[in-house]
């Protein structure tokens, strides 16, 4: 991934993240070592988009980052989003971060995007994750977000 | 006089989002209805009185674009305005949403004040009279923007 896309993402990342869930990113240049890595919650959401441009997009929140934007979002307090609204706002959230991109990727419409899904890991390790060519990672008060994407 | 407002929206937790935005900005409500899908809408919308639509447009079964395209076909649903809150940023689907008839446009992620912004100026024009009438007791929440 060239550093002009990652560039690109992170804005519109950070738009969606701190206009929708108050919630603030921070690229993060090096992932933890291998030792820091452990098994967790994580939710994973996956969008597409094809046509004049296609891509794929994999986005791992972790369990508690996944929380808070759902609180964020909802207004409501920490005991009262369900596991499905937290999974459904992780969903959500992977739909505008891309329909975002995809509108300065693609401004011409050429493109279609399809319909994000989003499914609960209960034992997730992102070390998986750090061989990937088209890895973004970002900083979050509660965790690293995790994103792998391509885009051609 | 309370407006009904159609939800259109796949994700539930949006649908959630919209309606409280909506009742936070002053809009007199009378009911909230919600659909998943374009499918949906047309179910809710060929029993109920709505008086306008908030729709996505990436959903299964049937996107918003059909959904617009469906009321613009139909003489008696395509006076209900459609405001569309959605991802789909690019000018094309703006342009082809203008073409279909689209009340307004609100793109994610969106500040309240957009929604609230542009429920008002596509109400006025759609029911001016009925603004200037005072809102029901249960319905006219003090706007928090």
């Amino acid at each position: 991934m060239d550093e002009d896309l990652r560039r690109v993402i992170f804005a519109t990342f950070s738009e969606v993240f701190e206009t929708m869930f108050f919630t603030f990113l921070e690229p993060l240049e090096e992932a933890p070592g291998r030792e820091e890595l452990g098994c967790d919650r994580f939710i994973e959401a996956t969008i597409g988009y094809s046509g004049g441009c296609n891509g794929n997009f994999l986005f791992y929140f972790p369990w508690e980052l996944g929380k808070n934007i759902t609180v964020n979002f909802l207004g409501v307090d920490e005991d009262e989003a369900s596991d499905s609204q937290i999974i459904d706002t992780a969903a959500e959230t992977a739909n505008m971060a891309i329909g975002s991109l995809l509108g300065k990727l693609d401004p011409g419409g050429t493109a279609l995007l399809a319909i994000p899904k989003a499914r609960l890991l209960a034992e997730f390790s992102p070390e998986t994750l750090l061989a990937a060519s088209g890895l973004c990672m970002f900083n979050t008060e509660f965790g690293i977000l995790w994103v792998v994407g391509t885009h051609a | 006089m309370a407006f009904n407002i159609l939800v259109t929206d796949d994700s539930e937790t949006m649908r959630a989002v919209i309606k409280k935005t909506v009742s936070m900005s002053g809009v007199p409500v009378g009911e909230f209805h919600e659909a998943a899908n374009g499918k949906e809408a047309l179910a809710i919308l060929a029993g109920t009185w709505i008086d306008v639509i908030l729709s996505d447009i990436n959903m299964p079964e049937m996107g918003g674009m059909e959904l617009l395209k469906k009321i613009s076909e139909d003489e008696d649903l395509r006076k209900i305005p459609l405001i569309f809150i959605t991802t789909e940023a690019s000018e094309a689907r703006q342009e082809e949403a203008r073409k279909l008839g689209v009340a307004g446009y609100v793109k994610k992620p969106f500040q309240p004040e957009a929604i609230k912004a542009i429920l008002y100026e596509v109400l006025e024009k759609a029911y001016a009279h009925r603004l200037e009438e005072k809102p029901c007791d249960d319905a006219g929440e003090e706007s928090d923007f």
